[in-house]
């Protein structure tokens, strides 16, 4: 995802992606989807450790940071921290997997690494004073940011989306080498349950046009077939059941971290987390139907550590 | 030692409006400063003056920081205004960039009797009962005045201004200049600029939000303002200060007990440039007198003199310095007219008064008058306010805004709460620790759970989910305090429903609300309770609380228990 991406680089590299696709797909990025929904995918699953250890296990299963980090690359890193709330209270991503997650990319040669998010709270300096999320990241040298101007995204069209046209996705995140989805597990009033494709939307400027589509769920969908997380590393340290997204509400310490490179097998995996079925989450079953990752469990090879 | 005393005024001056900026810029989350940030407008005895008078009580916080400028003046005169008033100092300074030499010095007493009809129709406004209140402790109705001093005020102005025009601008520059003359990503700007801001301290101007830049509403009103009166410099030098300044006229009145006066000695050959250079006009024909409250203390006229005639003494003099006012009647009868009409006509104007509630009145128009937490009721709160800004400049979310039409005329400028702008975050208390007058009283955080500013209300005709049927409930993700729920249709599709009794009124669902422009679900003041004490708010919210666990008492079967479901 250089600045100056053209249309035939492009085309390359998607073709190159889909030749060297081994089911972890580490040059997945953008349409990315086609080359991997064929073969079976791969997800860990850390349990019983502390926040940072559970994500260098559950990394470490997928072959380590290595393999989705190259040295030089700038990393962009989407985690849940767009709510007025502690990080105790489960609203937002644990702050300890957002630093270890930085603190891989960096051992991994990643030259710089931004901490991104769209809030929906106010104000950002708050936010980010409240979640513990800057200054853990502070200190294993990443960056943290809001996003919290248009000028800082850029048009993206859909021409294959069924409830949008166009997004205006973070410019930082274009720009980035790769992207890594970093969501917390939370209930949600609106789509029963937020996870990596949920937190999706807090790449776009205009999340209104989500809900003013006319669905939400597929619009989501929509969006998660066009940018495309290379990793998906979902917090499920604790998680929120009741009163989601924001809280506050009845949390659960489960202590685990799931990780792949499949939105939709790790979704399916944090789903199951609630005793749920992956079916009976709207965008997940749309995003599977769009030939955008696994849903079925007996068919994501699941790796336990 | 002449030219040492002007020296040391102009280092004095520039000292306090340093002081002054710094504590505006430490106007900011975290508000970090050992110092008051509001101390100029706390130390200012006319505010001091108007609270107690017009709000009938004695707002010791303002008496004790006013009490300083007060003495200074019984001992000095008017030094004030020459060495501390950043409002002068901004009029010396910018008269100067813009060369306005005050072309009339020969008229040089032409309007200074101006400044005390103005302070004599201020007192007016703040005598006079405009509305009435209970008062608790006494178990007895009183009456407020409604004070006008907030309209020329100068350390409220002066706040005003910067706040609702320095800010913006500030923010706006500093926004411009990363993206057009810098080539980096607008982001990498605004992080260099948190860090710029986490490098000078708990000082933020608040660079970091340049992307965003403030907005007020009023800004061009105040900027018209300030910008009138420097411009009146080409006319008279300090035309504001020797002829219009309420707070000048207070000073200058204190003063007639000073005894320190300048003389004259009989070196004096009437060369005449003290008459000249006398920034406030207060040395007439004759250089051997003046006129006490009128003389600010900037002493040019000691620097100036060729014979170095002129020096400070003590002892009065009553040849020397002239002390009395000589109001004329008829102009006195004016001003206190004028100070009537100045509360009549604004409070008989703009919408209708509701007349059965004595304590927190409100207009017919005031449907949007979101006033933020801890604001004294609306009687009392309008007169207390001195529409300094400073709770608008510490405002993390820019959603405290001048008041328009929400209260009438006679609240103009006041802040209110517009959601559409921003939310009233849920983890702040700010403003209630920068209000000087305490028409915002201090609250906390987990306070805010039961101060109730108005109330939301969803448009069903418009809501996406209610008029669409499309998933959205973004208004209840976003409740800081769980007081929506969901009222299901026949699909099973979630519609948001409001809990009156739980919502405050901060307006993040109005904020979030993806209905353009306005929201489908909106805050209005129905729900202000600022009548009740806080601690009868907190039992409303605590029964309510109560009865969503076990139910409420009076709703029997046969009627939906949903409010949704009707």
């Amino acid at each position: 995802m250089d600045s100056n991406l053209t249309r035939r680089e492009f085309l390359k590299r998607a073709a190159a992606a889909g030749v060297a696709a081994t089911g972890l797909g580490g040059l997945a990025g953008l349409d990315g989807a086609v080359a991997e929904a064929a073969s079976t995918p791969t997800i860990a699953v850390a349990s019983k450790k502390d926040p940072a250890a559970l994500v260098r296990a559950a990394v470490g299963a997928l072959g380590g940071m290595g393999k989705f980090v190259k040295k030089g690359d700038v990393v962009f890193v989407k985690p849940n921290m767009g709510w007025a709330r502690k990080f105790d209270q489960a609203a937002t991503t644990n702050p300890g997997v957002v630093a270890e997650v930085v603190r891989l990319c960096r051992a991994a040669g990643a030259r710089e690494v931004r901490v991104m998010d769209h809030a929906v709270d106010r104000p950002d300096s708050l936010l980010l004073r409240m979640n513990g999320i800057e200054e853990a990241v502070k200190k294993v040298g990443g960056r943290t940011s809001f996003a919290s101007s248009s000028a800082l995204y850029e048009r993206v069209s859909l021409p294959r989306g069924k409830a949008l046209s166009s997004v205006d996705v973070m410019r930082d995140l274009r720009r980035a080498d790769v992207f890594i989805n970093v969501p917390i597990a939370k209930v949600h009033n609106s789509t029963r349950l937020t996870l990596g494709i949920k937190n999706m939307l807090g790449i776009v400027w205009d999340r209104g046009a989500f809900h003013r589509s006319s669905s939400l769920d597929q619009a989501m969908v929509d969006l998660v077939a066009r940018i495309r997380p290379h990793l998906t590393i979902l917090d499920a340290v604790r998680i929120l059941l009741t009163n989601g997204p924001k809280g506050p509400g009845r949390t659960e310490d489960r202590r685990i971290v799931v990780a792949g490179t499949d939105p939709v097998a790790v979704d399916a995996y944090g789903v199951s987390l609630f005793g749920m079925k992956a079916a009976q989450i709207g965008h997940i079953k749309l995003a599977a139907a769009a030939g955008l990752g696994e849903i079925d469990l007996k068919r994501i090879k699941v790796k336990d550590v | 030692m002449s030219s040492h005393l002007r020296l040391a005024r102009r280092v004095s001056q520039l000292i306090f409006l340093a002081g002054f900026l710094v504590l505006f810029a430490f106007a900011a989350d975290p508000l970090a400063s050992p110092i008051p940030v509001d101390l100029y407008l706390r130390a200012d005895p006319l505010l001091a003056l108007s609270a107690a008078v017009s709000l009938r009580k004695i707002v010791w916080p303002l008496v004790w920081y006013a009490l300083p400028i007060t003495v200074l003046s019984i001992l000095l005169g008017r030094v004030f205004c020459g060495w501390i008033c950043p409002m002068g100092t901004s009029i010396d300074l910018l008269e100067r960039a813009f060369r306005l030499r005050g072309r009339r010095p020969a008229e040089g007493l032409r309007w200074h009797r101006l400044k005390f009809y103005v302070l004599i129709g201020m007192l007016v406004t703040m005598l006079i009962p405009a509305a009435h209140r209970a008062n608790q402790e006494l178990g007895l109705t009183q009456s407020v005045g409604l004070s006008a001093v907030y309209l020329m005020d100068p350390i409220a102005l002066l706040t005003r201004t910067s706040t609702w025009v320095g800010l913006p601008v500030v923010q706006w520059a500093a926004g411009m200049t990363s993206d057009t003359v810098s080539g980096w990503s607008y982001s990498r700007f605004v992080e260099r600029h948190r860090g710029l801001d986490r490098a000078l301290g708990p000082v933020q101007i608040g660079l970091a939000a340049a992307t965003r830049p403030a907005y007020f509403r009023l800004g061009l009103v105040a900027l018209l303002m300030l910008g009138g009166i420097v411009a009146l410099g080409r006319y008279q030098k300090r035309f504001w200060c020797r002829n219009l300044c309420p707070l000048g006229a207070l000073l200058g009145f204190l003063g007639k007990l000073s005894p320190v006066r300048l003389a004259v000695s009989d070196k004096c050959n009437r060369c005449m440039r003290c008459v000249n250079e006398c920034k406030v006009g207060a040395i007439e024909d004759d250089p051997k007198q003046y006129r006490g409250p009128e003389c600010i203390g900037c002493y040019s006229c000691i620097a100036v003199c060729p014979q170095q005639a002129i020096s400070l003494a003590v002892g009065y003099d009553p040849v020397a310095r002239k002390d009395e006012f000589r109001l004329d009647r008829r102009r006195v009868l004016g001003a206190i007219g004028a100070g009537f009409a100045a509360v009549v006509i604004p409070k008989a104007s703009l919408g209708a008064m509701r007349t059965n509630a004595t304590e927190n009145v409100l207009k017919l128009s005031s449907l949007r008058l979101i006033r933020p937490p801890g604001s004294l009721t609306e009687t009392e709160f309008v007169t207390a306010c001195v529409r300094c800004g400073e709770c608008m400049k510490v405002c993390p979310t820019n959603t405290l805004q001048p008041a328009v039409g929400e209260g009438g005329f006679e609240a103009l400028g006041t802040p209110v709460i517009v959601p559409r702008v921003g939310p009233c975050t849920q983890p702040c208390s700010l403003c209630g620790r920068v209000c000087p007058t305490r028409a915002i009283e201090p609250f906390t955080v987990e306070e805010k759970t039961h101060l109730y500013l108005g109330t939301a209300s969803v448009d069903r005709s418009t809501c996406i989910a209610w008029a669409f049927g499309r998933e959205c409930v973004i208004c209840d993700e976003a409740c800081s305090y769980d007081a929506i729920s969901q009222d299901a249709d026949e699909r099973g599709r979630p519609r948001p429903v409001v809990d009156e009794r739980i919502c405050v009124g901060c307006g993040i669902c109005e904020w979030v609300c993806p209905v353009e422009p306005l929201g489908a679900i909106r805050v209005n003041s129905s729900g202000d309770k600022r009548h009740l004490r806080r601690e009868e708010q907190k039992l409303l919210r605590d029964r309510a609380e109560q009865e969503r666990q076990e139910g409420s008492p009076y709703e029997s079967d046969d009627r939906p228990a949903d409010p949704g479901a009707g």
